[in-house]
């Protein structure tokens, strides 16, 4: 550790290791995206880049890396390279090879062993013990270089003399599924990349403890980075397959907007999609209106029902209640219903409301069922904001003589609302897109021919109930239900103007954008009261 | 042992009797009417709801009537009432669920016997009256999808919380975040309607699977949904360690890596591991992405971890695509299968509670 204070301070400072490192470096990561992309197929394993098929340019790329690493690391060692290496690589890299180095020699003596454990056992435990030996025996400079640049070399090395080529299967002895090279190579190609990333990492830092952190620093940037990747293909391929359908006959300017009791009418954005209903012979274009407003109606209804339920709850266990075994039991029921699984609030539902509520499937219980759901999260968040108003604001009240439900409702849950709302929106978000229970007790039929008219359909009446809404007792549909009918009934109606999927998938754009646009709502107002409360 | 319970009976009796000449003592006698008679008429109005009575309007009525009066002359006092009442129905919601899912499963032990959990021999389902009804397939099913599950979810997980709370710089953690939390709150129909699309079809064409749709496609979309949970909660949890530890590790000289691996994931270890685990609840209770994607064929993969079989159905799954159309003993056997999921789950949750519960005292919490 002698020299490790200066390597980062002098300006223009480089080593050759360095200079080897970041080229193995950028390498990795294009080799990782390739194989990916790869994957994806938006590349075809079998074209070529200045002559070779893409496979072999992955074997090249991977035998550079392994030449690089190794280099780095022999260098090294006998001192070329000034680097501030540690006795061992440690025990988790040891680990980690040994498993490596075991899995391979499993998978390879299954396939021409045999696979009794007997056979493939053995192979599989000196294998392992080899891997984790040459990983944690020499200095860290070999040890985390050599073994990661060995694995790399073979892998490229097969690949480069055409043994694992895109026409190359593993047929596993233990499923039906078979494994082609065109998709195995770039997936064990992907993995090798991270581990050649992870060797270079460490040698450019020198390695040592500068050189783990970097290592470290390399493996989790880039999981996190996939995993935003994965993120934004998801979103990606919702948007790409959705809008055409979304935009059937849209237009900036085509719709009316009616002003209300004035008899007005404005050009104004026209999306039939969303504005149509589905399953009508007459229009033009069949849309999701019914599920549109059938979701707006069950979140109406939850929110209605949960919020002062949970709301309440939460002033009551803040507010009232002395903390003890009381408060603990309602906490841990709290947290059950958050983790109880949907489709057993919707279990719960076909039992316990259908039967005593509609005889059927309906919107009000729909209504009730999300409701339930919704009312573990309105209860935690709402405490959790009522707790974090401060001490103050209560002593405060009660020193000018105010009495105590007084201050809770003009001071603390005033103060508590902008957390309790968002909570709100977070979890109306969630709820919004909740599908399970809906198939137990709400949803009617798979492609409805009008909206469900909850606000024109109370009656009076002398018996009892007195109030009656027969278009709540009834089933409607959803936007999530709308998705899954649509995808379980397998032909729509009117295929001349779409194909089941393609409804689909501007079903699924429809909701994305409901639901993502609830938490973007929800977010901002996090964000936006944050700010508010630390910089007042 | 018995001296024991008799010491903690009587020690609750005192502690209710106590509470109650509180609670007389700071209660007026009109305030008290009021209390009782809204909580006679909640209770009136549950009883006639639960036997299913029509005039259940009528004590529902009433509470209202109660409460409006109440809320004129005694506010206060009824406030504090109502807010009891909302905290005693959450409580009671949950009562409810597993008194009815317990209640329904019982015509199907009382036909099957506990063979309806154990059951590995042909046939296993066959949906009739007097039929046969075994859930093992399912709960193997289960077992394999969130084996997957966790497999991708919890190393990934883990990965993006240390990401998060120790190696981002702060403009890239305000984008990050968000993003993850977003992940979140996609329904899950949509990631069952990518997977069914895309990744059953990946998988039937390039790895010829024997069905379109398997355990292990699945798996890999509900890792993907459990991933967000587990990001969110292990990173609570990682902030949760005191900042103090690790400025003194740092301060020592050694590197923020260095930090992170030996002084603030050991510190933090019980909270990713409830972070873990709460994932892994929530991967077993995840149901609209599998019942999309799976083939809904009941059996026993040979040998048992072989993910591409041709089975394909877990305790979610069949719940939601028999549940709309299944009646009488059918019916009871899906709602055996809700109690199984439940109680694992909640099994998850609830030792995921105690580990954070711990740790918060260890740690001596941030409260």
């Amino acid at each position: 550790m002698s020299n490790a204070a200066d390597t980062e301070l002098r300006a223009g400072y480089t080593t050759l290791g360095r200079q080897v490192a970041l080229p193995v470096l950028g390498l990795a990561f294009l080799t990782f995206l390739a194989t990916w992309v790869t994957t994806f197929q938006w590349i075809d394993e079998s074209r070529t880049v200045l002559g070779l098929t893409v496979l072999t340019v992955f074997g090249v790329a991977l035998l550079l890396m392994a030449a690089g690493v190794a280099g780095i690391g022999v260098l090294s060692r006998f001192g070329y390279i000034d680097t501030t290496p540690s006795p061992t690589a440690g025990l988790p890299v040891g680990i980690v090879f040994g498993t490596l180095w075991a899995a391979i020699g499993m998978a390879v003596s299954f396939q021409y062993l045999g696979n009794t454990v007997l056979s493939w056992g053995p192979v599989a435990l000196v294998m392992g013990a080899v891997g984790l030996l040459t990983a944690t025996l020499p200095r860290e400079d070999i040890g985390s270089t050599v073994p990661s640049a060995l694995l790399l070399a073979v892998l490229g090395g097969l690949i480069v003399a055409g043994v694992f080529d895109a026409s190359w299967v593993y047929e596993a002895e233990w499923t039906g599924a078979i494994f082609p090279g065109s998709e195995l190579i770039p997936l064990l190609v992907s993995g090798a990349t991270l581990l050649g990333a992870w060797s270079a990492g460490k040698a450019k830092e020198g390695f040592g403890a500068q050189g783990r952190e970097a290592g470290a620093f390399y493996i989790i940037a880039t999981v996190v980075f996939s995993m935003l990747s994965v993120l934004a293909l998801l979103i990606w391929f919702i948007v790409k397959n959705g809008l055409d359908t979304f935009l059937t006959g849209a237009s900036l300017t085509g719709g009316h907007l009616n002003v209300p009791f004035t008899g007005l009418s404005f050009p104004f954005v026209e999306v039939p999609f969303v504005t149509n209903v589905t399953g009508s012979l007459f229009v033009e274009t069949p849309g999701v209106m019914p599920a549109v407003v059938g979701t707006l109606w069950l979140v109406f209804g939850a929110v209605l029902f949960a919020v002062p339920l949970g709301v309440g709850a939460a002033v009551f266990l803040t507010e009232y209640a002395e903390q003890g075994r009381f408060t603990q039991v309602v906490e841990v029921a709290t947290n059950g219903l958050w983790s109880t699984p949907s489709i057993v609030f919707g279990l719960f539902g076909l039992a316990f409301l259908v039967p005593r509520i509609s005889g059927g499937n309906s919107i009000f219980v729909g209504q009730l069922v999300l409701g339930f759901m919704l009312l573990p999260l309105v209860l935690i968040t709402s405490r959790e904001s009522i707790k974090s108003v401060p001490d103050e604001y209560r002593d405060a009240s009660a020193a000018l003589g105010v009495s105590k439900w007084q201050t809770i409702r003009s001071v603390v849950i005033p103060a508590a609302m902008p957390g309790t709302i968002t909570g709100v929106i977070l979890g109306v978000g969630r709820i919004a897109g909740e599908t399970a229970p809906l198939l137990l007790v709400f949803g009617g039929a798979p492609y409805p021919s009008a909206s469900p008219n909850v606000v024109g359909q109370f009656s009076f009446s002398t018996e009892p109930p007195f109030i009656t809404n027969q278009a709540l007792l009834e089933p409607a549909s959803a936007l999530p239900y709308q998705l899954y009918s649509t995808i379980t009934a397998g032909v729509f109606p009117r295929p001349e103007i779409y194909s089941n999927q393609e409804f689909g998938w501007g079903t699924a754009l429809v909701l994305l954008l409901v639901v993502l646009g609830l938490y973007a709502i929800g977010v901002a107002s996090r964000l936006y009261f944050r700010r508010k409360l630390h910089y007042e | 042992m018995l001296q024991q319970i008799q010491n903690r009976a009587g020690e609750f009796v005192r502690g209710v009797s106590r509470r109650a000449r509180a609670y007389r003592a700071r209660t007026d006698d009109e305030a008290l009417l009021f209390h009782a008679a809204a909580g006679f008429t909640t209770l009136l109005t549950f009883v006639m709801f639960f036997a299913g009575s029509e005039w259940t309007v009528i004590p529902l009525l009433a509470f209202v009537a109660v409460i409006v009066v109440g809320w004129q002359r005694q506010q206060a006092e009824v406030a504090m009432g109502l807010t009891f009442l909302t905290t005693i129905v959450t409580v009671s919601i949950l009562t409810l669920i597993i008194g009815f899912l317990l209640w329904e499963s019982m015509a199907i032990v009382e036909h099957m016997g506990l063979g309806v959990f154990t059951r590995i021999e042909k046939p296993l389902w066959t949906p009739s009256e007097g039929g046969v009804y075994s859930l093992t397939p399912m709960m193997m099913g289960t077992a394999l999808t969130t084996l997957v599950a966790t497999a991708i979810a919890a190393p990934l997980g883990i990965a993006g919380a240390i990401f998060i709370s120790e190696m981002a710089p702060p403009t890239v953690r305000e984008v990050v975040k968000p993003g993850i939390e977003l992940m979140a709150g996609i329904p899950s129909i949509t990631y069952g309607f990518i997977g069914l699309t895309i990744l059953n079809q990946y998988f039937y064409t390039e790895f010829r699977t024997p069905t379109i749709g398997s355990y292990f496609a699945a798996g890999i979309m509900i890792g993907l949904m459990a991933l967000p949970t587990i990001v969110t909660v292990a990173e609570d949890a990682i902030s949760t360690v005191p900042e103090s530890m690790k400025s003194g590790s740092l301060a020592m000289g050694s590197t923020e890596w260095q930090t992170t691996k030996s002084v603030t994931l050991p510190a933090a270890l019980s909270g990713v591991s409830a972070a873990v685990l709460l994932g892994v609840g929530r991967a077993m209770g995840e149901t609209m992405a599998a019942t999309v994607m799976l083939s809904h064929t009941k059996g026993f993969p040979s040998p048992a971890f072989d993910v591409f079989s041709n089975y394909g159905e877990t305790l979610t799954t069949v719940i939601a695509f028999e549940g709309a159309s299944a009646s009488g003993i059918h019916l009871s056997a899906l709602f055996a299968g809700g109690v199984v999921l439940f109680f694992m789950v909640m099994l998850f949750s609830v030792t995921s509670q105690w580990i954070e519960w711990r740790m918060h005292r260890k740690l001596g919490g941030d409260q």
